[in-house]
């Protein structure tokens, strides 16, 4: 017989432990998808999962892909770890984008080494910006953060839709969504020749040193961490407690900023309709499978970021569609929640006696 | 058409507490019943089960001879037993006619009619179609009251009603209420106010800790004797050694005031009081009465005057709670899992909350590990924590432990002023009485304590001097020795 038990304390190693049997499981209802579906379970997968990254172009494209997501993820830990619910880092991520899209423009087709240091500030600036809204709203109107940060995401779509087609718009670029090429010292470099991965990643290393740091070094971090418990405590301990929610979207905004300024500045070089293929959404998935450790969100990243690629390499050699890779993400999430009921409770086996 | 009302032998019990320990009433439409008690004294849980929303262990409910199963708040209404909460149960942002038809199964139209001649022959005048939260807390009562009334119920129940009223809405509700049990409805009024129970009702039951202590006429009682019963003279008769005290001043506060803009709060006015080195001061009072909000002017929670708060001769009323500390008080606040620590982080940290410059927890910015895991250690020791794991998130330990931590946390730094609220709400006996000797332990070391509790017992044990908060204002200064508990029950219901 099997009985089901509450810990009397949360195990740290399946704290650890559950993200890697989340995925296990995601794969296993991956393999009986592609079966029900008419393919074979086990060749599918490693299309999925080992082809797309089996080259140096391809671990070029997964490294790519993993930037973004982890510095969203950083940035959306300082939130998550404070209670404060700020799923709208796709909006965040965006108006950063603007932002240093529209003063990289401003220095079209000129040169100087001070020109990159202030488009990456600019988008920084503009997430930051843009993740206040939400923030403000909170701390002094009482609004709910949720909903607040969700629909901003679409607000900032549609303002850079307008840019893109309006504006900004390429003047001899025959009416495509898109803005000019940026200079090229508006733009982040290119790490290897024939390869797609740039100086982004750098920011986003430096992210989880300093998220690290932060957390876990500094009484900042402390602050953060009991403001976002309770406010309550926070006043008692006399802590400003208003002001940490609106520090910790704003370096939530930062990072979700950066991003974006990683995506346009990077290999495309400039402003255009889509961009980013909701890496703001896939990496709220990322922040909690990495357990909001900024070790876990590394190594988060990277398995999320092979479901973009899997998705691509599918579409071609499997003809299914790339939203497969949506499901798999969703999958996930959805095994992760489901698992983190081991933290709280575990089986106990008891031998049934006849 | 008379109602008959008959509780018979009901008993809940809650883990570690009786609420209701076989409880039998009766009550008869025509007269308005009192049930008295202090907070805890089992009054809410018996009308909960008056009205379904709590099932007991054991015990029947009788109206007009029949057993009544009630499982849920709906049989209750089914069976014309209407409720009006101490909270409004309403929806703000409707209008109010809404709010009226929200549970009702009639027709529409029929109920605005019938509620149109309900407020007729009451005399209330409320504006149907404006949003709820437009109106005032005798107002939303009202709709209330009315939202029972369109049930034609045999038996009203109204549980701390006059608790947010204003004293003109106090009276007006008094004269409706009168005039329902006219008409043949059974009121029973929940309150531990006893101006209100003489003022009001014919009948009163007193409870206290659970059991049923009397039933009587209010025409054979006065304040005094109602205070009695509801306080208890069980006196505990440990009391700590009164010594001499020094005289010298250590906090004095004076014209200390505090205005809230929000409705639910109390505020305070006129506070005036000082505490001695090696005294404790007791701040008794029913909760609501202004007590959190004292604890967190006193704690720089709520920042006041610089100057109305003068404490070991520096006038510090308008520092924060941190830069307090750092003049050695220390504060024990009431909730102890959502302010005086965070249940999902390690002992160790919530002890690093009790932290100040010279604390030396945070140097420059950076966690001083070392020395705050070393100060645990020496909490969990000193005061008997009962774990030996100071990275367990403190939501594992129990509600004493946890307090002993909390008090433990507050105390190591030898302050001379330790103000503590409800310091052993919801505990056991022996975590109550080890607080109990920790607090007398501290006066003893020629120490302070301001002591703000609703537990009288506890009050007159530990305190050297008592005064009692009433609707945000202090009494005088009572020396303990002097103070009766049947004396401190009338001065907590607003008597002299």
């Amino acid at each position: 017989m099997i009985k089901i038990v509450k810990r009397d304390e949360p195990s740290r190693a399946i704290f650890f432990l559950t993200p890697v049997l989340a995925i296990f499981l995601t794969l296993v209802a991956g393999g009986l998808i592609f079966y029900i579906l008419g393919f074979k379970p086990f060749e599918a997968l490693k299309f999925f999962f080992i082809v797309p990254i089996a080259d140096k172009y391809g671990f070029s494209e997964l490294l790519l892909k993993a930037t973004p997501l982890c510095l969203i993820a950083i940035g959306l830990s300082f939130c998550f770890k404070s209670n404060n619910w700020n799923i709208g880092a796709e909006g965040q991520l965006t108006f950063g984008a603007i932002v240093s899209g529209g003063v990289a423009l401003l220095f079209y087709e000129q040169e100087g080494f001070y020109i990159l240091p202030i488009v990456i500030l600019a988008g920084a600036i503009g997430g930051m910006l843009y993740a206040s809204i939400p923030a403000i709203l909170k701390t002094y109107f009482n609004t709910n953060e949720i909903l607040v940060s969700l629909m901003l995401v679409y607000v900032s779509k549609l303002i850079l839709d307008y840019l893109v087609v309006g504006p900004w718009s390429n003047p001899e670029g025959f009416n495509f969504p898109e803005t000019r090429q940026f200079s090229d010292s508006a733009r982040l470099p290119l790490l290897f020749e024939g390869l797609r991965i740039h100086a982004g990643i750098f920011l986003a290393l430096a992210a989880v040193v300093i998220s690290w740091f932060i957390f876990y070094k500094t009484y900042l971090g402390f602050q953060m961490k009991v403001s976002g418990f309770s406010l309550k405590t926070a006043k008692y301990a006399g802590y400003k407690g208003k002001k940490m929610i609106i520090l910790v979207f704003l370096i939530s905004g930062a990072c979700a900023g950066l991003a974006g300024v990683g995506e346009i500045t990077g290999p495309i070089g400039q402003l255009h309709r889509e961009v980013s293929p909701d890496y703001g959404f896939t990496a709220i998935i990322v922040a909690f499978l990495g357990r909001l450790h900024p070790v876990g969100i590394i190594f988060a990243s990277l398995v999320v970021a092979i479901t973009y690629l899997g998705a691509e390499t599918a579409q071609i050699f499997m003809q299914i569609p790339k939203y497969t890779g949506q499901v798999f993400q969703g999958m996930i999430l959805f095994f992760l929640l489901a698992s983190d009921y081991l933290l709280f409770f575990k089986f106990k086996f008891i031998g049934s006696k006849k | 058409m008379n109602t008959n009302l008959k509780i018979s032998n009901v008993t809940k019990i809650y883990p570690g507490c009786v609420a209701n320990d076989n409880v039998s009433l009766e009550f008869n439409s025509g007269k308005i019943y009192a049930l008295l008690g202090e907070n805890g004294a089992g009054k809410s849980t018996l009308v909960k089960i008056l009205s379904g929303v709590i099932i007991p262990d054991e015990g029947k409910i009788y109206l007009n001879e029949n057993n009544l199963k009630l499982n849920s708040p709906l049989d209750a209404k089914k069976n014309d037993i209407g409720m009006v909460f101490q909270h409004f149960n309403l929806f703000e942002t409707l209008s109010v006619f809404e709010n009226l038809i929200i549970d009702s199964d009639e027709q529409r139209e029929g109920l605005r009619e019938k509620i149109d001649s309900i407020m007729s022959k009451y005399n209330f005048s409320i504006d149907l179609d404006i949003p709820v939260l437009n109106l005032s807390a005798g107002q939303k009562q009202k709709v209330e009251i009315i939202r029972c009334l369109i049930r034609s119920p045999k038996v009203l129940i109204m549980d701390e009603p006059t608790s947010v009223l204003t004293e003109q809405e106090t009276s007006e509700l008094f004269l409706s209420l009168k005039k329902f049990s006219e008409e043949g409805i059974l009121i029973i009024y929940i309150t531990h106010k006893l101006k209100e129970v003489m003022e009001l009702c014919d009948e009163v039951a007193v409870m206290r800790r659970g059991k049923l202590v009397s039933v009587s006429e209010i025409k054979n009682e006065n304040i005094e004797t109602l205070a009695n019963k509801m306080v208890g003279q069980n006196l505990k008769n440990i009391k700590k050694k009164k010594e001499k005290n020094s005289s010298d001043k250590l906090i004095n506060i004076t014209n200390l005031n505090f205005i809230s803009e929000d409705p639910f709060e109390t505020n305070l006015s006129d506070i005036n009081f000082s505490v001695n080195r090696g005294e404790c001061l007791g701040i008794a009072g029913i909760s609501g009465n202004g007590q959190s909000e004292l604890f967190q002017v006193l704690s720089g929670e709520i920042i006041s005057d610089k100057n109305s708060i003068e404490f070991n001769k520096n006038y510090i009323g308008d520092l924060n709670p941190q830069e307090r500390r750092e003049y050695l008080m220390a504060f024990s606040p009431e909730d102890r899992l959502e302010q005086a620590a965070i249940p999902q982080m390690a002992i160790f940290e919530n002890v690093a909350l009790n932290n100040y410059k010279s604390s030396n927890f945070f140097n420059n910015g950076l966690i001083n590990e070392n020395k705050i895991k070393e100060h645990s250690k020496k909490i969990i020791s000193d005061f008997n924590v009962n774990t030996d794991n100071i990275e367990l998130k403190s939501q594992f330990l129990s509600g004493g432990n946890l307090q002993k931590l909390i008090i433990g946390r507050e105390l190591i730094t030898s302050p001379d002023l330790l103000i503590c609220f409800n310091p052993t709400w919801g505990l056991d006996v022996g975590a109550i009485n080890y607080i109990h000797e920790t607090l007398i332990k501290i006066n003893e070391q020629n120490k302070s304590i301001i002591l703000i509790s609703t537990d009288t017992d506890e009050l007159l044990k530990l305190s050297d001097k008592i005064s009692v908060i009433h609707k945000g204002k202090l009494s005088k200064i009572m020396d303990a020795d002097e103070v009766t508990s049947e004396k401190l029950g009338i001065l907590m219901g607003g008597g002299n």
